[in-house]
């Protein structure tokens, strides 16, 4: 089963890439979403899931069940579902910015954040 | 403190802070008079690592600790007269008395690391006081370099200290002079010496680092002086002289240093003729002064100790007062040119009675303690079998010391006067009585050189401990007064004469400059700037998909150069967990959306696409005792919708245009695909499951995570 979930993360992030690579601003913020689901999965199943039996202690028992899923992946994995979201929705917001403030979506032209090339901060081609 | 000459300076003149190098001078020879050599001193600092502030005071290092105190007192009463209108001067004597405290504790550091820190310390405050005029760019690019040159040679000095320090077993300096000879056979002694060198020679200014010296002479008078003539420039020396004993019977040692003086002494000789600078020509000739010392190191017989302390001695009482006049003149005229430089001993009779006296001990001639040096310096010579190269060398150097004692002393002073006289007036005493002084003191030990023997004799024996009953004092005899001197003087003299010719001869010379390891220098900083931009243009494009493809392509073989690395096996199964028929639809959910959002054209669809692979991993998560997880992906999936729904509208209505598949984009897709799945697979067979084991065998309540409930 392993083999057919690694397949199908494969094809999960193999799309994310080719959409985050795009010169469209929209595929590059949608490549995010799907890469960061995949990436998810991918620390997930790194963890060997298998137990149906959530991570949570009975109450009076003191141990977790022998069969019970294993709580680390799932805390790390939470953590990144929530900031993900969060990016998603700042990058939905940004690209749309970007894109109408420089009037097109080839993300390859949106350089207003890119100091110009006669900026002083990079450094000029020194003539000797 | 402020003098009625200078009403508008305003404020102290620190002449005061003389008294600060004055009364370390008072203690160190009351130590010395009351206290047997050698005084140690060692706290305990980092012990497990074997560092301790550990001090150690021989013959030697008191020797160092007289001229950097002594000559120190004069600097520091010149240096009030010299700036007494520099407004920014308390600064510069801030610096100085760090720098003076460094070198104090340079000389008399045992422990290695120590040293090292020491030893960088004086390379930061030459650089801010060769620095300290910094309004003009050559002072900046000079100090720079003095920075660079020094700093990067102490960094090298560092690793062959740690060097030493390992196969020593010790981190004490004398502890490796002491466990020299059992070195000689370990295969890192050539690497460790080469780099211990590296340091002495940058900071003594040898051959190829000669260069930086006399630009460092854009540093105020005093501080050109101090730094650049008596003392720091002398703590190469020092440290070769330290390690002599140990090291002395290696032929390795002996070519390197012989060679290495010799070369330096020579070529920088021959550079002093091609300058017209009053200040370049003393600093030219000074690093010729640590070209033969070095070489004098390098010999093997134990006279050459006694020759090395007693022309570092007489090379701090001449060359400082010759720095001394150089400032008196350029604060006189305006000029340090010698070719406007013209008849100033009527004008400056003081100064120029300074000049003369000293020029004769830098000349070797008689009546100065410099005739002392090289007579010992020839005796030394006469003791070691010299390639006839390297005798011949040394003839001409030390004419070029009379030539360059001539211009310094004579050619300046005597003659009709080239500038307005109006122009030109004696400078204050403070700028008059330290030159005097210290040339005095040198007459002094040449008349009486009882006051000098014991402390050179006792510096010789630490660098030279073969040293037997000597005594200084220069033999008079005719015949050898002839041979070791008039010869010499002779070329010197002639030198002397045809020094404007001689300047024009070596014209030619110039053609050479870009070759010279200054112009790899300045080549080598031109290289790191154009490197830098040219590395900023191409990596900082400016273009989103550039940066993405190269943080992809990076992690990827960051991730091929772990599994390379790696002995863990891949392990994938076909194995159905429970409800495999969940995972299956999750899969599913997976593939298809991940499909639908790469071909479909209109953004919603492709939003809600990449919905749907959000959906499979949630479905996956609760089917894999993840409910939380899936609680999450769910909620976030549909809150997604609505956040989008608002922005969506600001992306136009236009569809998707259709995108050709990049060749690049596509590797990287296909190889990221295969990658990043195989790296997850690859932990998940790598090993049992590691925490679950810990809470089956352990004892109840002892799982690795915190109990809750």
């Amino acid at each position: 089963m392993s083999l057919i979930l690694m397949l199908a993360i494969s094809i999960a992030v193999a799309v994310g890439v080719l959409l985050v690579l795009s010169r469209d601003v929209f595929r590059l913020i949608v490549g995010l979403a799907v890469l960061g689901s995949a990436t998810n999965l991918i620390v997930f199943a790194a963890a060997r899931p298998g137990g149906l039996i959530p991570a949570v202690i009975e109450a009076g028992a003191t141990q977790l069940p022998a069969a019970a899923a294993n709580p680390l992946p799932q805390a790390l994995v939470l953590t990144a579902i929530v900031i993900g979201f969060a990016l998603l929705c700042f990058a939905l917001v940004l690209g749309a910015y970007l894109a109408r403030q420089g009037g097109q979506q080839n993300v390859d032209r949106l350089t207003a954040a890119e100091p110009a090339a006669t900026d002083p901060v990079k450094p000029p081609v020194l003539e000797q | 403190m402020s003098h009625a000459s200078h009403p508008e300076s305003g404020g102290s003149t620190y002449l005061w802070l003389a008294a600060v190098p004055f009364s370390l001078f008072l203690l160190l020879t009351w130590g010395l008079s009351r206290h047997a050599l050698p005084w140690q001193l060692d706290i305990p600092w980092i012990p497990s690592l074997g560092l301790s502030l550990a001090f150690r005071v021989d013959g030697f290092s008191a020797q160092m600790l007289a001229l950097i105190t002594g000559i120190g007192t004069w600097v520091f009463v010149y240096a009030s007269g010299y700036l007494a209108h520099e407004p920014r001067r308390g600064r510069l004597f801030v610096v100085l008395i760090l720098f003076m405290l460094a070198m104090v504790g340079a000389v008399t550091a045992d422990n290695l690391i120590l040293l090292f820190l020491f030893w960088e310390l004086t390379s930061i405050t030459s650089f801010l006081l060769v620095g300290f005029n910094h309004e003009p760019a050559e002072a900046r690019a000079a100090s720079r370099q003095a920075l660079l040159v020094t700093m990067g040679g102490g960094l090298a000095m560092l690793g062959g200290l740690v060097l030493l320090g390992q196969m020593a077993g010790t981190w004490t300096l004398s502890g490796i002079v002491a466990a020299g000879p059992t070195l000689a056979n370990d295969p890192r002694l050539p690497y460790a010496l080469v780099l211990v060198l590296l340091g002495a020679f940058t900071k003594s200014a040898q051959f190829p680092f000669h260069f930086w010296l006399p630009n460092a002479m854009s540093a105020p008078t005093p501080v050109s002086a101090y730094l650049h003539s008596a003392t720091m420039v002398k703590l190469g020396i020092y440290l070769m002289a330290r390690l002599d004993p140990a090291f002395n019977d290696l032929l390795f040692w002996e070519v390197m240093l012989i060679g290495s003086g010799t070369v330096t002494a020579v070529w920088a000789a021959v550079l002093a003729l091609r300058e017209r600078d009053l200040k370049r020509i003393l600093a030219r000739s000074t690093v010729s002064a640590l070209g033969t010392m070095t070489l004098l190191i390098g010999l093997p017989s134990a006279g050459a100790g006694l020759a090395v302390v007693a022309f570092m001695f007489a090379h701090a009482l001449y060359k400082a007062p010759l720095f001394m006049v150089a400032g008196n003149i350029d604060h006189a005229t305006g000029t340090r040119n010698i070719d406007q430089l013209l008849g100033l001993r009527r004008a400056m009779p003081w100064t120029a009675a300074a000049a003369v006296l000293a020029g004769l001990s830098m000349a070797g001639l008689p009546l100065s303690f410099g005739f002392v040096a090289k007579d010992i310096i020839a005796v030394a010579k006469a003791e070691s079998e010299l390639f006839t190269l390297v005798s011949y060398a040394t003839v001409l150097v030390n004419a070029v010391a009379i030539a360059v004692a001539g211009v310094a002393a004579v050619r300046v002073f005597w003659g009709p006067l080239e500038l307005p006289r109006n122009q030109v007036h004696e400078v204050s005493w403070r700028m008059l009585l330290p030159p005097l002084a210290i040339v005095f003191l040198g007459m002094e030990f040449e008349f009486f050189p009882a006051l000098a023997d014991p402390l050179l004799l006792a510096a010789a024996r630490s660098i030279a401990p073969g040293l037997g009953e000597v005594s200084l004092s220069a033999a008079y005899d005719l015949e050898a007064l002839l041979s070791a001197t008039g010869i010499t003087a002779l070329i010197g003299l002639l030198f002397f004469l045809a020094w404007d010719r001689m300047h024009e001869a070596l014209h030619t010379l110039n053609r050479f400059d870009r070759y010279g390891p200054a112009a790899l220098y300045d080549r080598l900083l031109h290289g790191l700037a154009r490197i830098a931009a040219w590395h900023t243009r191409h990596l900082q494009h400016g273009r989103v998909s550039g940066y993405l493809q190269l943080t992809l392509a990076a992690l990827l073989s960051m991730g091929m150069f772990g599994w390379l690395h790696t002995d863990s096996r891949l392990e994938l199964t076909w194995d159905w967990p429970d409800h495999a028929w969940a995972w299956a639809v999750a899969c599913l959910l997976l593939v298809a959306g991940a499909a639908a959002a790469a071909t479909l054209r209109t953004r919603i669809a492709v939003l809600m696409a990449s919905g749907l692979v959000g959906y499979g991993s949630a479905v996956l998560f609760l089917f894999a005792g993840a409910p939380d997880l899936a609680l999450t992906q769910f909620a976030v999936e549909t809150v997604l919708v609505v956040v989008a729904a608002s922005v969506l509208p600001h992306y136009g209505t236009a569809p998707l245009q259709q995108e050709p598949l990049r060749a690049s984009s596509g590797v990287l897709a296909a190889a990221a695909g295969i990658g990043f799945s195989a790296a997850g697979a690859f932990e998940q067979s790598a090993g049992e499951w590691r925490t679950r084991r810990v809470v089956r065998s352990d004892q109840p309540g002892r799982g690795p995570w915190p109990q809750c409930g």
